[in-house]
């Protein structure tokens, strides 16, 4: 029935092996002309790997590729693009030093005598962007360009090597719902012109929106493959994770505790000395998590670095049950009972050479009772990882064990479980959920829930929106660095929010 | 009593566990340093046949000379004593992912400071003298490295460098201290006089070059290790070596932690200033052991920037010190043989490194392909 | 007056072989990579340029093997740290300390020990015809040795290269973002280890201007710390061939003014202070530079395929 000249890739039983896990095992692909492809998984399924490999920049263990019918071999993104195929990275593969220009024309081997003129490239790559609605400047330096402007660099890189397949890895991730419906109009228009698109992703809404076919991964395998016309959200995620989803239940809570953390005012200067946080004003109480939804770069990590002592406020207070706590470093910070989960738990919050019981106690080193003259106390310590990993059942071989051994979900059990003991007064969490499968979402989930039902005042800011507003009682949207509007959970929907997430605020009716 | 023990059970334990524990792996692990030495010996013995040498009756009558006596075999722990404090300088900061380049600055600051000491304290008892040195050493050498520290803590400098040209400038410090306030009474050549006896470190075995300063050096080296997995202060050190980033959000001040590390690794090596004015040299001479601070930066690689592996990597260099000195009296071979030794172990026990990861992952794979997941 | 002239004239004179270290370290350092070895090759860079010479009577050939040893060892240097991932320190002091020892070893296989010293007889001086008659500034910079003006021309090409090159591109932004240089379709590996071998075969020439441009002889204690000046002008200069020639000039004139004062017999200040002055300089240069464009990576192997 499929005409095979319609098919434009083939992967078939392609297998790659990495130190601990075998991260595509026999994986069988097809993707056709004019066709929007989603390829769809959990974090970790394995999906970036294939692509990877697809564009060349790691080697297959096993299998092989074909291209318009022909085995070929990907020795490097160099061969990828000759046959076509270009990628956009989750994280930019853009240099932020260097401009637009730059950027684009990084690694293209001129023909013979032809000598590097910036203004030329610079105006085709001017009349491409327009070509496609994918305006920008050429000579803006890239690392000053917001978030959304940066992929539109990386797209055009790929279309400036002339690319008819697209392989695009969790492109939304940093776009504002608008945003996202203009990075469709693009997919949209460039598959009607006959090229193709490989839609790497794991919100089951968009693939539901933008894709022609859908290819579901799981732990490296494919598990599915079907037309969108016969799929549905539940069947897709059904397939993704193996089971159904748990439903989040958390109870309606009609009165909340006396106020915990009460932000004033707050002005908070950035990188460049602009005013990440401006004139901010919000509190949480006790028993309520306080979301804060937005887009990254909005202010959100200078806001929880300068809560957490390690950033200065220029103006305004942050006052924690009654204490002032503006400026105070950080080790009075947690000293005073505020918990913090970061954003990037490889990064900030774990020391990843260390062992478990070591990262458990990585806030402690103060606490006379681990710590007598200067001496670690070490049966006392050991005593307590060991509470703490029955408690919030941290999977790992031991408490010895270093903690770059252990899984993603795991990893992150270790810091919410060090942080809920240090976060007496307040939990701030930041993007708790990033980077984690979905068992372990639930989980951290389910902890946040449980934690709040026994009076915990939490403070939760994130990128993912239906996070946001399934976990918050109240929730915030912050905009170049303002809180806009503060809605209660009940009364949000994603229309509004979106909107304001890019910073459009509706005017009351009535 | 009791609590000695559970001390000693709990070393024990923890040193088995490391040993398991270690990333790289076991027979591979144990080896290794054998056959770099082995293959290091090899290549120096390639060069000595471009000197009409055989390597074979050359290595023959260094072994035989180095065992025939017992001041050979005590002439090797002598020359380890200050490598093993300037490989712990090194290793140290190593520790906090620090790089102290200018061990062997601050080992000439505690030498000048030892023998301004031992100069003017002639009749006080022996005990006191070595002690007041042991300490003005220690402290010279401290501030001279806490520069260092203050330097990358205050003003982000990269103490890479900074430490690198500290050396320099203490160089030119004690080059124009032994050509003119500190000289010898006689005056012809650029050296102290000879400190006085109640300055001397008595000898660990009569007769030979050995003195209590590689008992010193030992102590030092139980110290660091304690220091470091021990104590709270241990604790933030390597936090800071492992992750700064994360440190700054557990509150750890990391730029205190630089001065400290740079004054404990600095007051090390200007230990070994101690021991060898005190113990080996009894005078200040001008470019005397000038090599002990690169060195102390290899063996502090050796050792894996362990105490236990650096003191078994300075006793190695001892030994080659020891039998390229047997060489040279021996043969025609040249006494930069030493080096060229030196630099060969160095290097293959470099490529070791990458073989023992190299084997770990093809096991690893290995064990995939065969279905089972490595957990 | 003619002694200040004379005092920039060697000034220009022995921050040549600066010149060429902190270009060559700048290039392989734009890369991502630090080249450790610096000290070691200047070193054996100095040992090969004299026995090429010696043997020959022939300067350029002095100065061709010092470039074929800077480049011998910087294959080994290279291999290790960009194809075995190894730590760039660790092997560079190795190679150091290995090349302290091999410099001597060989000059000992080859002369064993000499009554006299050996000697060459160095570079002399090419004026330029007209520029050489300006009054000081022709004296200091053109009235130099020919490895002199190479070092003076090469800095502004390097200049030029780096920043309005497509190789100047490239060469950037492996140090600043490896993946995407991988991304685009380049082989990181095989960019950062021909700037090693570049790098290295100019350093080995820098280190043999000591031997052969000027002294005429050498010694073990030639280099004397002279390859980290270098290293650290890179540092200094910004990673800026612009910012380095400078750096050099300034370095260069503080040794000029040591040696001058040294010679003159003045003791004003003690001899071994003025001799420490470069070393001094550069902590305090290091100190206060107060921002950097460091490579972004510099310093970390670059591995695919991390999963």
């Amino acid at each position: 029935m499929d005409d095979k000249n319609d098919i434009v890739i083939v992967l078939r039983g392609i297998t790659k092996y990495f130190p601990n896990t075998i991260a595509n095992d026999h994986i069988d692909l097809e993707l056709r002309r004019g066709e929007v492809l989603a390829l769809l998984g959990e974090n970790g399924a394995g999906k970036t790997t294939l692509m990877n490999i697809l564009y060349g920049m790691y080697q297959p263990d096993e299998g092989e590729i074909l291209i318009d019918g022909k085995p070929v071999k990907i020795h490097s993104p160099h061969n990828a693009m000759e046959y076509g195929i270009g990628m956009i990275h989750q994280h930019f593969t853009l240099i932020p030093v260097h401009s637009v220009v730059e950027n684009v024309i990084l690694g293209i081997r001129p023909r013979r005598g032809e000598r590097l003129r910036i203004e030329e490239e610079a105006k085709k790559i001017q009349q491409l962007g327009e070509r496609y609605g994918l305006e920008v400047n050429p000579y803006a330096l890239v690392g000053q360009l917001p978030v959304g402007v940066q992929q539109r660099v990386e797209i055009l890189k790929a279309l400036y090597r002339n690319a008819r397949v697209l392989i695009m890895d969790e492109p939304t991730a940093v776009l504002t719902p608008q945003e996202t419906d203009k990075l469709f109009q693009f997919i949209r228009d460039f598959r009607n012109r006959g090229n193709s698109v490989i839609f790497i992703t794991h919100k089951l809404n968009e693939v539901m929106e933008i894709a022609d076919r859908i290819t579901v991964l799981r732990d490296g395998r494919v598990v599915g493959n079907i037309l969108r016309a016969e799929a549905s959200e539940k069947k897709l995620a059904h397939l993704m994770v193996g089971r159904d989803l748990l439903v989040i239940t958390k109870k309606e809570a009609t009165e909340f505790g006396p106020t915990v953390l009460e932000v004033k005012g707050l002005e908070v200067l950035g990188k460049r000395g602009t005013k990440a946080v401006d004139d901010l004003s919000f509190t949480v109480r006790k028993g309520e998590i306080f979301g804060i939804a937005g887009v990254s770069g909005n202010g959100q990590e200078e806001l929880a670095e300068a809560l957490c002592g390690l950033r200065a406020v220029s103006k305004g207070q942050i006052i924690l049950s009654g204490k002032e706590l503006t400026n105070k470093d950080a080790l009075s910070v947690i000293q005073n009972g505020v918990g913090y989960i970061p954003a990037d738990r490889q990064k900030e919050g774990l020391i990843t050479d260390m062992s478990v019981a070591e990262n458990l106690i990585l806030k402690s080193y103060f606490d006379p009772s681990f710590v007598t003259y200067g001496w670690l106390n070490q049966r006392r310590i050991q005593s307590t990882a060991q509470q703490l990993v029955n408690d919030f059942a941290i999977k790992t071989p031991s408490l010895a064990t270093k903690v770059k051994a252990l899984s993603g979900g795991n990893q992150q059990k270790v810091v919410v479980a060090r942080e809920m003991v240090i976060g007496t007064e307040l939990l701030v969490a930041v993007q708790p959920t990033r980077g984690l499968d979905v068992g372990a979402t639930e989980y951290v989930h389910s902890v946040l829930i449980r934690e709040r039902e026994q009076g915990r005042a939490i403070l939760l800011i994130s990128t993912e929106l239906s996070e946001v507003m399934s976990l918050s009682d109240r929730i915030g949207v912050m905009y170049k660095g303002k809180l806009l509007k503060v809605i209660p959970s009940q009364e949000a929907t994603v229309e509004e929010i979106g909107l304001l997430m890019a910073g459009v605020v509706e005017e009351d009716d009535g | 009593m009791d609590k000695f023990n559970e001390l000693m059970q709990n070393f024990e334990r923890s040193v088995r566990e490391r040993m398991r524990r270690r990333d790289r792996s076991g027979w591979w692990l144990a080896l290794a340093p054998v056959f770099s030495v082995v293959l290091g010996l090899l290549a120096s013995g390639l060069m000595m046949l471009f000197l009409h040498n055989n390597p074979i009756t050359v290595y023959g009558q260094m072994f035989s000379y180095s065992f025939r006596d017992i001041y050979n075999i005590a002439d090797v722990f002598a020359k380890a004593t200050p490598l093993i404090l300037t490989g712990l300088a090194m290793g140290f900061a190593f520790r906090a992912t620090l790089f102290n380049i200018g061990a062997q600055g601050q080992f000439y600051m505690g030498a000048i400071a030892t023998v301004v000491v031992a100069l003017n304290l002639g009749t006080v008892p022996a005990f006191i003298t070595l002690f007041l040195c042991f300490i003005a050493s220690a402290i010279a050498g401290g501030v001279w490295g806490a520069f260092v520290g203050f330097a990358k803590a205050r003003f982000n400098a990269n103490e890479f460098l900074v430490s690198m040209m500290s050396t320099y400038v203490a160089i030119a410090i004690i080059n124009f201290l032994v050509r003119s306030p500190l000289k010898e009474a006689k005056g012809e050549y650029p050296q102290t006089d000879v400190i006085p006896s109640n300055s001397w470190i008595p000898k660990l075995i009569p007769h030979t070059r050995l003195h209590w300063g590689f008992i010193i050096a030992l102590v030092i080296a139980v110290l660091a290790y304690v220091i470091l997995w021990r104590t709270s202060l241990g604790y933030k050190i390597r936090a800071v070596g492992l992750n700064r980033d994360a440190t700054r959000y557990a509150g750890i001040n990391s730029k205190k932690i630089f001065v400290i590390v740079f004054l404990l690794s600095g007051a090390f090596a200007g230990i070994a200033g101690f021991t060898e004015v005190n113990g080996m040299q009894h005078m200040l001479i001008q470019g005397f052991n000038p090599t002990i601070g690169a060195e102390g930066i290899g063996i502090a690689i050796l050792g894996n920037a362990h105490p236990l592996g650096i003191v078994l990597a300075a006793i190695l260099f001892g030994l080659l010190k020891v039998g390229g000195n047997l060489i040279t009296q021996t043969s025609t071979i040249p006494s930069s043989i030493i080096n060229v030794m030196e630099g060969f172990v160095m290097l293959f026990v470099i490529l070791s490194y990458f073989i023992q990861d190299k084997i770990t992952a093809i096991k690893s794979k290995r064990k995939l392909r065969r279905g089972r997941a490595v957990q | 007056m003619t002694v200040i002239i004379g005092l920039l004239n060697m000034g220009v004179r022995l921050s040549t072989p600066l010149m060429l270290g902190s270009l060559a370290e700048i290039f392989v350092e734009r890369t991502g990579v630090m080249n450790i070895a610096i000290e070691g090759i200047f070193l054996m860079g100095a040992w090969a340029g004299f026995v090429g010479a010696y043997l020959s009577g022939m300067l350029w050939v002095g100065f061709l093997s010092a470039m074929i040893m800077g480049v011998l060892f910087g294959v080994v240097y290279g291999l290790i740290t960009v194809k075995l991932k190894q730590h760039q320190i660790v092997t560079g002091v190795a190679m150091n300390i290995f090349a302290l020892g091999f410099g001597l070893f060989l000059y000992r296989v080859l002369f064993g020990i000499p009554l006299l010293p050996l000697t060459v007889n160095p570079l002399h001086d090419l004026p330029i015809p007209f520029l050489a008659k300006i009054p000081v500034i022709g004296k200091a910079f053109f009235s130099q040795n020919i490895i002199t003006y190479l070092a003076l021309i090469l800095m502004p090409v390097g200049y030029w290269v780096l920043f309005r090159t497509r190789l100047g591109l490239t060469l950037r932004s492996t140090g600043e973002n490896p993946e995407a240089v991988d991304a685009a379709g380049l082989n990181v590996e095989r960019i950062r280890l021909l700037a090693v071998l570049g790098a290295s075969a100019l350093s080995g020439l820098a280190g043999s201007f000591y031997s052969i441009g000027y002294l005429g002889l050498y010694t073990n204690g030639i280099i004397g710390g002279r390859g980290w000046i270098a290293f650290a002008i890179c540092f200094l200069g910004n990673w800026n061939p612009l910012g380095a020639l400078i750096g050099a000039l300034v370095f260069g004139l503080a040794d000029a003014l040591a040696v001058t004062l040294l010679t003159s017999g003045f003791e004003v200040i003690p001899h071994e202070f003025l001799i420490a002055l470069p070393y001094i300089l550069t902590i305090i240069a290091t100190i206060a530079r107060k921002r950097f464009n460091v490579p972004a990576v510099l310093g970390s192997p670059y591995i695919k395929e991390r999963g």
